[in-house]
């Protein structure tokens, strides 16, 4: 009961605003209901106003592609407006919860606030689901539509290559009359629109064409000025690299074409925004130029790569006669395709009849298809005897077979394919070429030492700190960039010629950027590389930060050298790790599944990585507790020396022969480790010496004590002491114990105290004894004392020996002086 | 050199690391089985959830209908708790 009256207040407050609220809410609801509803509907028209033109644009490819990137965008707007709901839905199910399953027959009644509010909540549910239900069927039609578009665009690519013309209307020699009579009309309109625009419209024509060479000016003189050594190349070098020739075939190539390739379009842009351009000159215009640039293109890149005038930067090992008439050729080709290609934006502005088409592209393919039969007639190669010799075969079957198929199918009528295949050959034949060489230029620049000799590192060597090994490791990076570069730019360039439309490219390209699927495991590039670049940037940041505490702050603080490596060793640590989980995040992957990775490894810990593990521990304690530090000279088990770098598994220690020990940490954690100079360097040294027996030790005392005191890196305090230490088997032993400030000096102080002690005893005329052994001889009254004389052996000997030479003699007494004295 | 390695390392750690994720995903906290009906890039599936079982579906955003009949909208990264045949997404 007590309880029910508890609750009584907080029950009627939630009726309360409940009845309030929900007036408000359900005007705010239907608002944006209204909203959503009206989005939809839009989208739906636009997406329905697109079907139709599908229908009338079914033959036009780049407008095909256009509707498909409305439709892409249509369907991403879709998705958005049906993710607005969420916030709404999750809300609602919030307040039907609070509210409760309706009561049941036999419970008391409800209020009927509280009805009224879930039916209310109900209907707005459900008029959610009936929209979001509306976006799904939406969104399903847009993805058929664009699966409807591709379709298309396959039947209409295929339709163009294998469409057969009729030629024998294009043999006729009325065709020739009509040509002449095109080409007078496309100069009547061209020198129209000349005339008028200079007589009218001046000052625009030339401040466009003034403003595009500036920029082209600019691109050029730039580029030269950066690439000059490539572009131009010194003549008189005899004995040009490989690298060498093959960077200046790429910039001699890239650079000039790039130049005037922006020159052109930039002429082109700018004419427009003059409003320059008439509706008939402007695709005339711009197919005009593109002509240009290729045909400019193709002879840079010949001229690159067959070098006539100079042989020995020729990257074609061929005949300079040769070189001269291939690149002559391929100039040709280009000029013949360019020319069809130019010949076919004509007809088509001038609307003429389709018979002239039909004969302008059959002789231009027919000729191109010549040209290239007619390169691999060339005999380009030497033999032996420097002889011309003909193309491999293979590569010359493949030239007469591209040539015979481009003739034949434009004989038979199969213009479309023949121009495709002509096309095809010149442009994409030339990016090939271009994207080769720059692999190639790659491929030698990451070879050992050719980056490191080439002019540009030798220029960062002279402004950089960079050294042969860092600019080799450079030359690995760059050749890789160029790598990526090439691919970048060359794979959309000939996919764009393949039919590929830069549309086609950008969603290949958001869709790559997106997440790629593959079976259960999905992830997206981009945020792997974002989470690399990420990981990078901190771990530079990290080293950065750990120079600067390093060097500013803790150098400025006078701080133990030993302590400055833990700290700067730590630091770096935690930054790594916090460097790699941010990478790790930014990439999008959830750390949860880093658990996974923990259990698994846990258990591996056990088993087999228990040794690397307790290292790891045991390398975190040395850098928190150091019980050593860089540069102590400790002594572990057997090994004594330099401390020289504590890493996280194993320690560097170098003995005094220059050894490098790497000691596992654990052992240095599990076992004792003496350090000469863990508080300071203080320390003390011991040197024996010993007088002879009969020697005044108390001189001997006072003399030694005062050669320790007088050495100047002996400390005063504690004072040296000279041990009186033993009674010796041929001496009387002395100790000098000395402390010195830094026990690393003790050989020094040993040596000097020697040295003093030596020249004290010699002036004071004591001696330093060796041990020596007196041996007392005994002779004349041997024979009578020896009672075992009258045995046979025994005599016989002495008989024997007795008058044998003297050294015989005293090998025989000192025998039986080993028999009497046992000593 | 050694920063070199240490790169190559860490590379291959976020590459191993990483990897999954990115999916949205379904856990049924019921005791028997739901059905969902999942419209993914233009075509509908339905997809079983047994008891107590989680699954991944949907990578790049897609249309769910839940079993007591509400719609949703994922766009790849959350997760649906399915508790007394209704499903809330987290």
């Amino acid at each position: 009961m007590l309880l029910k009256l508890r609750t009584l207040p907080a029950f009627l407050c939630l009726v309360f605003l409940l009845a309030f609220g929900s007036l408000a809410a359900a005007q705010d609801t239907e608002s944006f209901l209204e909203g959503q509803r009206e989005m939809l509907s839009g989208i739906e028209n636009s997406v329905a106003g697109l079907e139709t033109e599908i229908g009338h644009q079914s033959t036009d490819d780049a407008e095909l592609v256009d509707i498909r990137v409305e439709l892409e965008r249509l369907g991403r707007e879709v998705f958005d407006a049906s993710l607005a709901f969420r916030p709404r839905l999750s809300e609602i199910n919030t307040r039907l919860e609070q509210l409760g399953e309706p009561r049941k027959e036999g419970e008391p009644p409800e209020p009927e606030e509280v009805t009224r509010e879930r039916t209310r909540l109900l209907d707005e549910k459900a008029s959610f689901n009936v929209l979001i239900g509306d976006a799904e069927r939406l969104s399903v039609r847009i993805k058929t539509v664009i699966e409807e578009i591709a379709e298309l665009r396959r039947d209409l690519f295929t339709r163009t290559l294998s469409r057969r013309y009729d030629i024998s209307a294009a043999v006729s020699t009325d065709v020739l009359g009509e040509f002449t009579q095109e080409l007078g009309r496309v100069y009547t309109r061209v020198s129209a629109w000349l005339s008028f625009t200079v007589k009218y419209r001046l000052k625009p024509l030339l401040l466009a064409t003034a403003l595009a060479s500036i920029a082209a000016l600019a691109l050029l003189f730039g580029g030269r000025r950066l690439f000059d050594d490539f572009v131009e190349p010194d003549r008189s070098e005899q004995n040009p690299t490989y690298l060498s020739r093959l960077a200046t075939a790429l910039f001699s190539t890239l650079i000039p074409s790039v130049s005037y390739g922006t020159f052109l379009v930039l002429s082109y842009l700018f004419l427009d925004y003059f409003n320059l351009l008439r509706s008939d000159i402007a695709p005339l215009l711009w197919s005009l130029f593109s002509v240009i640039i290729l045909v400019y293109f193709v002879y840079r890149l010949a001229r690159a790569i067959l070098a006539p005038r100079r042989p020995n930067w020729r990257l074609l090992p061929v005949r300079s006669q040769a070189a001269q008439w291939l690149l002559v050729l391929a100039v040709v080709t280009a000029v013949a395709t360019g020319f069809d290609h130019f010949m076919d934006q004509v007809y088509s502005v001038l609307s003429s009849q389709l018979s002239l088409t039909v004969a302008t592209s059959l002789v231009a393919t027919v000729v191109v298809g010549l040209l290239i039969m007619a390169i691999g007639a060339v005999r380009p190669l030497e033999d032996e005897e420097g002889k011309p010799r003909q193309w491999p075969l293979k590569f010359r079957y493949l030239l007469f077979f591209i040539g015979a198929a481009i003739i034949i199918a434009a004989l038979l009528g199969y213009i479309g394919f023949a121009r495709f295949l002509s096309q095809q050959v010149v442009v994409t034949g030339a990016i090939i070429a271009t994207m080769y060489i720059g692999f190639l230029t790659a491929g030698a620049i990451t070879s050992e030492g050719a980056f490191a000799h080439s002019w540009f590192a030798r220029r960062l060597e002279r402004h950089t700190a960079f050294d042969e090994t860092a600019l080799d490791q450079l030359g690995l990076i760059s050749g890789m960039i160029i790598n990526v570069i090439v691919v970048l730019i060359g794979v959309p360039l000939i996919l764009l010629q393949w039919g590929f439309r830069w549309a086609d490219l950008t969603a290949w390209s958001y869709r790559i950027a997106g997440n790629i699927q593959i079976g259960s495991l999905s992830f997206s590039i981009m945020g792997i590389v974002t989470g690399i670049v990420v990981f990078v940037v901190g771990y530079f940041v990290t080293r950065w930060f750990q120079g600067w505490l390093d060097g500013k702050v803790m150098a400025r603080s006078r701080m133990d050298s030993g302590v400055r490596n833990s700290i700067r060793t730590g630091v770096g640590y935690v930054g790594l790790v916090i460097a790699g989980l941010i990478g790790v995040s930014a990439a999008g992957i959830n750390l949860s599944n880093l658990a996974l990775v923990a259990g698994a490894l846990s258990l591996g810990i056990g088993f087999g990585l228990q040794n690397i593990v307790s290292n790891f521990v045991s390398g975190l304690i040395l850098l928190a507790e150091r019980p050593f530090k860089a540069g102590d000279w400790i002594v572990a088990g057997a090994v004594s020396g330099t401390v020289k770098k504590i890493s996280v598994r194993a320690t560097e220690i170098e003995t005094f022969q220059r050894q490098s020990v790497i000691l596992p940490n654990s052992e240095l954690i599990n076992a004792a480790v003496g350090n000469w100079t863990h508080r300071n360097k203080l320390g003390r040294m011991e040197i024996a010496v010993g007088v002879a027996y009969g020697s005044d030790v108390r001189r001997v005392h006072e003399i030694l004590l005062e050669i320790a005191k007088s050495h100047p890196m002996v400390l005063k305090n504690p004072e040296p002491f000279v041990l009186f230490a033993g009674f010796g088997d041929s001496s009387l032993d002395f100790e000098i114990r000395v402390y010195l400030s830094d026990i690393l000096t003790q050989l020094e102080v040993q040596n000097g105290i020697r040295f003093a002690i030596v020249d004290a005893f010699e002036a004071e005329g004591i001696e330093i004894p060796f041990p020596q052994r007196d041996i007392h001889v005994r002779s004349g009254f041997l024979k009578p004392e020896e009672p075992e004389l009258p045995e046979d052996g025994e005599t016989d000997d002495l008989e024997e020996e007795t008058p044998a030479e003297p050294g015989a003699e005293k090998v025989v007494r000192r025998r039986r002086r080993r028999k009497t004295d046992p000593e | 050199m050694k920063t070199m390695k240490k790169f190559v390392y860490a590379a291959a750690a976020l590459l191993v690391t990483g990897g999954a994720a990115f999916a949205a995903s379904a856990v049924n906290l019921d005791s028997e089985a739901h059905t969902l009906v999942v419209t993914e890039g233009g075509s509908q599936t339905e997809l079983v959830v047994g008891a107590g079982e989680t699954i991944e579906f949907c990578a790049a955003g897609c249309f769910v209908t839940m079993p007591n009949g509400d719609r949703e909208v994922l766009s790849g990264s959350e997760t649906i708790e399915i508790s007394g045949g209704k499903g809330r997404v987290r």
